[in-house]
């Protein structure tokens, strides 16, 4: 079973990455409001039921693909 | 004297060092602000010095290769003027497609700061060095894995694009590739620093010299 | 909330409330209380430990700022001057290791080119825990990543740096970052005193948010079962934005545009605009509704009390206001007035339209809490007689060591530094004084010191250590020590034992200083390093600069030609079991038999040696004693050694430096060793392939496969 997770900084958190990219893409004439950057990671867990492998893929995430001090994260089934 | 145009980005921190590299030259060094646009014939060279422009944020290089001043370098390209790129400048040259390649991150994932041997493998404009010379210099990058197609590898080694090598390759890049140049030889790139061995006390001298080139007549420089 | 709940909240103590409303002649009210919080903790007051700060040895004819500014300031002569200081960030590393070290270094870069000077070098003194403790290993990956990650970035590089392991921080690592800036000739030097009533207020640099909130009164705390709790006040930090400061700020100083300036570092805008108003006798008027803010739902108090990085107050003419805002426009940067100057001595703090408070800065400032903490009394070690290791097959121990985290290499940790950036690297982390080259062909020499074993031995001899033993290292390359700056790392000052500890380790710095003629210029003190009360070791890290007039023939640090002669230079007879001892369990014991007065000449003495051009090679004799040292000098060249001496093989003197010298230069080296009355012996020559001395007797090339082994073995599982 595949699945998505997304990681962005928490919006409360400096973007440090987004505010980068941001001051470039407006220098460049771009016109836009903001933007983040952050990590799209694909997991592929073997399991017998989804609920089996969402529980897995929730754990990795939570145990270290994403740090809860500075970041939210989304987990999608592909 | 001799015009040499220095490329500065936010973010570039070599600036200084490639300044000092070419005033021993006794050539002009002179800032182009990445702002700026400028015609190619205003300087003789260009250099684009390391550093972590945009703070590397996003792929390095990714984002100076955006700015006016480089659209300004690709007219030079085009024009057979030479345009050597270091480090950062190496990873901007290939980003705006100038130079053949990617550089991705080192393949234990960690910036390295180390001395490597270098090995001239096919002379370019930049480099009034023989083919099979050893240079001593340091590294220092997170992101120096060069990486290229099978493909796209074997056109290197057909059109002798292939500029230095490591003896020891410290970060698996493809082929143990340092340094690439495009198809005329005027566009050159390399990940380690010749701006940091200047001086015996720097523990080399073997940068020195690359701080020089041949016009299109073949005449050093 | 109750009073207790509010005094808890804002860590003030029952005394000092008292205090505040006698002052104000009312209880605090509003933010009042964030201002207060903040002024009045340990890390912006220094309450614990100002009454000895004071004593300290801080003058000296080169000194042109001492304590009292964002870092001391030293002249070179012939226009040149550097600025430097040490600052830990012990607490944010060890919750959010990555980040808490990477700001930590660029606070102390701000703390530099605040005043002026160009940063030139940084250097980190790390204490970890064991490497098998709790978190160790993502603490020590984190820690390097975030130095590294932000110096490179910045484009300063590390020239030296010191990585201690030992049990006492298994649960309060200590990460502690020290910067040089450069001034050359006419750039100017800018202080934070805030003048000329009518002059602006100037806020530059990223926009304020809610990182580190209360972070000020967090350091100053303890940890305990909670600090997973206090998390959310993590700060971030960006070294792309931090560069474009530097050259933007350097830009506005040469121009002369500033009339002061100050970083917002621990509590941010509240200890930038007390302390500049404070210094200057004057008053300010902040719109607090002026500060660029992330997150507009920020209260005046979140704004008070933010610590987020990148940011700097600055005062100038109104007329100037328009140049400066170009200036950092050019760098991608915004410049806002956010307030004024005023006469009345007091800090108006505005919020849409309205007067938050309005108090005196040198009410609160110059009002703060300071402690005599109770200590007790203690002693200076004694002469006791020679030390002796029990330590038999000298080989298989020597390779022990060699292979250990204390005694392998560090390499892992320094690669991942540049170290070579801005070209003028003339000596790295591989070497035992980091040099760079200055304009005008000079070196500066930087290394770091203290040694945690010898501070738990005794705090006065480590204290004394702490200063003498980088000064050696620093003569042993030719280097003059011109000062210090240290960085007090102690558990929690309200015990008596933790207070005698930081008294006697002064006390032994100071007398130390004092004797070399080596003042302390600038420096930080951290309290409080202790979880579940237990404290650390107590550990004054310190940064000594030198000064050496040229770059060529500095004495390299190993053993490079077979035929060249060992010598063996002798301070004292002192010893101690060192970290031998405590590796092997072995009970501690310490001779102390020596004479500080002595130890100027003594220095003296071996800088002109070793300046004479007649010297290859020298190291001090320092951890795991003279086996030990002559091991690392044979892996750095690749070369063995005979040697015959009658010395402990482990055992670490205090003091002794190995000399190399080819036996052409040999009768020059022993001329200039006695003309500076050294005491020195031959004890061998350089060989091929092995160290021999009695029954040790190892091949090079063992030994650099347990030294380069060594930091594989602690963590495998790193890249």
């Amino acid at each position: 079973m595949k699945f998505a997770l997304k990681i962005l900084p928490k919006p409360e958190v400096l973007d440090t990455q987004g505010r980068a990219v941001e001051g470039a893409l407006k220098e460049q004439g771009f016109d836009l409001t903001s933007c983040r950057v952050g990590k799209y990671i694909v997991l592929e867990v073997p399991a017998n039921d989804s609920e089996q492998a969402l529980q897995k893929a929730k754990l990795m995430a939570e145990k270290g693909l994403y740090n809860p001090l500075i970041e939210n994260y989304e987990l999608e089934q592909l | 004297m001799k015009k040499v145009g220095i490329l500065r980005f936010p973010g570039t921190n070599c600036d200084r060092d490639i300044w000092k590299s070419v005033e021993l030259q006794s050539m002009q060094p002179e800032w182009i602000w990445y702002k700026q646009s400028f015609l190619p014939d205003n300087y003789d060279a260009y250099v684009i010095p390391g550093g972590f422009s945009y703070g590397d944020y996003l792929r390095s290089g990714a984002l100076a290769a955006l700015s006016p001043a480089m659209s300004c370098i690709k007219e030079a390209a085009k024009m057979g003027k030479p345009i050597f790129g270091i480090c950062n400048g190496f990873q901007i040259l290939c980003e705006a497609g100038l130079l053949p390649g990617a550089l991705m991150r080192n393949e234990k994932g960690l910036f390295i700061d180390q001395w490597v041997n270098l090995k001239l493998e096919n002379s370019s404009q930049w480099s009034p060095f023989s083919v099979g010379q050893i240079f001593k210099m340091p590294m220092a990058h997170a992101d120096g894995r060069f990486f290229i197609s099978e493909e796209g590898y074997k056109q290197l080694v057909d059109k002798g694009q292939i500029w230095l090598t490591y003896a020891d390759n410290p970060n698996g890049s493809v082929g143990n590739i340092a340094g690439v140049m495009n198809e005329a030889g005027n566009v050159v790139g390399m990940m380690p620093h010749p701006d940091r061995a200047l001086f015996s006390w720097m523990g080399s001298e073997d940068g020195l010299e690359f701080f020089q080139w041949q016009d299109a007549s073949g005449v050093n420089q | 909330m109750n009073l207790q709940d509010k005094l808890n909240l804002y860590r003030i103590q029952p005394n000092e409330y008292d205090r505040i409303c006698e002052l104000l002649g009312r209880a605090p009210e509003g933010v009042e209380w964030a201002v207060f919080s903040a002024l009045w903790s340990e890390h912006c007051s220094y309450k614990s430990s100002k009454v000895h700060l004071k004593k300290l040895f801080s003058q000296s004819e080169r000194v042109l700022q001492s304590f009292g500014e964002n870092a001391g300031i030293i002249d070179l002569g012939r226009g040149e001057k550097v600025a430097f200081k040490m600052e830990s960030h012990n607490h944010p590393s060890f919750i959010e290791p990555y980040q808490g070290a990477a700001t930590g270094v660029g606070g102390i870069l701000r703390d530099i080119f605040t005043m002026g000077a160009r940063p030139m070098a940084l250097a980190n003194y790390l204490c970890f825990g064991e490497p098998k403790a709790e978190r160790m290993t993502e603490l020590v990956r984190g820690v390097v990543g975030g130095i590294g990650g932000y110096g490179n970035c910045v484009g300063v590089p590390t020239l030296t740096g010191q990585t201690n392991f030992h049990e006492s921080y298994n649960g309060n690592i200590l990460v502690n970052a020290m910067a040089v800036g450069l001034f050359q000739e006419g750039d100017p030097i800018c202080l934070s005193q805030a003048t000329g009533v009518g002059n602006w207020v100037v806020y530059v640099g990223a926009k304020t948010g809610r990182d580190g909130v209360h972070g000020a009164s967090m350091a100053s705390e303890s940890f305990d079962e909670d600090s997973e709790s206090k998390r959310p006040t993590v700060q971030i930090g960006d070294p792309f934005y931090e560069k474009l400061l530097i050259e933007s700020c350097l830009e506005v100083m040469k121009e002369g545009l500033v009339e002061a300036i100050q970083d917002m570092g621990a509590a941010g805008l509240t200890s930038s605009s007390f302390e500049m108003a404070d210094k200057g006798n004057v008053g300010l008027t902040l719109n607090l509704d002026s500060v660029p803010l992330r997150d507009p739902t920020m209260t005046p108090e979140d704004i008070l009390l933010s610590e987020s990085q990148e940011r700097m107050l600055l005062i100038c003419k109104p007329e100037k206001f328009a140049d400066i805002r170009a200036i950092f426009e050019k760098w991608g940067l915004d410049a806002c007035a956010i307030g004024e100057v005023i006469a009345d001595p007091v800090i108006r703090l505005m919020w849409r339209g309205e007067t938050l408070s309005e108090m005196s800065p040198k009410m609160v400032v110059d009002n703060a809490p300071m402690y005599e903490r109770p200590y007790n009394s203690w002693q200076p070690p004694q002469k006791t007689g020679k030390v002796s290791l029990s330590i038999s097959n000298a080989s298989e121990v020597l390779l022990n060591i060699l292979n250990s985290v204390s005694g392998g290499s560090k390499e892992w940790v320094y690669r991942q530094y540049d170290q070579r950036v801005q070209s003028s690297t003339a000596r790295d982390c591989s070497s035992p004084v980091g040099v760079s080259a200055l304009p005008s062909g000079r070196a500066l020499g930087m290394v770091l010191g203290c040694r945690p074993h010898l501070m738990r031995q005794s705090p006065y001899a480590g204290g004394v250590d702490s200063i003498v033993y980088p000064a050696l290292e620093l003569a042993s390359k030719g280097f003059e020590p011109l000062a210090v700056t240290d960085c007090l790392n102690f558990g929690n000052p309200e015990k008596p034992e933790v207070m005698t500890e930081f008294v006697s380790s002064l006390a032994g710095m100071n007398e130390a200083c004092a004797a070399i003629q080596t003042p302390i210029i600038s420096g930080n003190v951290s309290f409080y390093n202790e979880t579940l009360h237990k404290g650390v070791t107590p550990t004054p890290s310190t940064g000594l600069v030198g000064l050496r007039e040229n770059l060529d023939n500095i004495p390299d640090s190993d053993l490079s030609c077979d035929g060249d002669i060992i010598f063996l230079l002798t301070f004292s007879p002192s010893q101690s079991t060192g970290l031998a001892g405590e590796m092997f369990s072995q009970k501690a014991q310490l001779n102390y038999d020596f004479d500080l007065s002595g130890f100027k000449s003594f220095l003296d003495g071996l800088r002109k040696v070793t300046s004479a051009n007649c010297v290859r090679s020298t190291r001090v004799v320092g951890n795991f004693g003279l086996a030990y040292t002559l091991a690392r000098m044979a892996i750095a060249g690749n070369r063995g050694a005979k040697i015959e001496c009658d010395q402990d093989y482990f055992a670490e003197p205090l003091y002794q430096v190995v000399l190399t010298v080819s036996a052409s230069q040999k009768d020059q080296a022993e001329q200039a060793m006695n003309s500076n009355s050294l005491r020195w012996q031959k004890i061998g020559f350089v060989i091929e392939e092995q160290l021999q001395w009695n029954d040790l007797k190892v091949d090079v090339a063992a030994l650099k496969e347990n030294y380069e082994g060594s930091w594989r073995k602690a963590f495998p599982r790193f890249p």
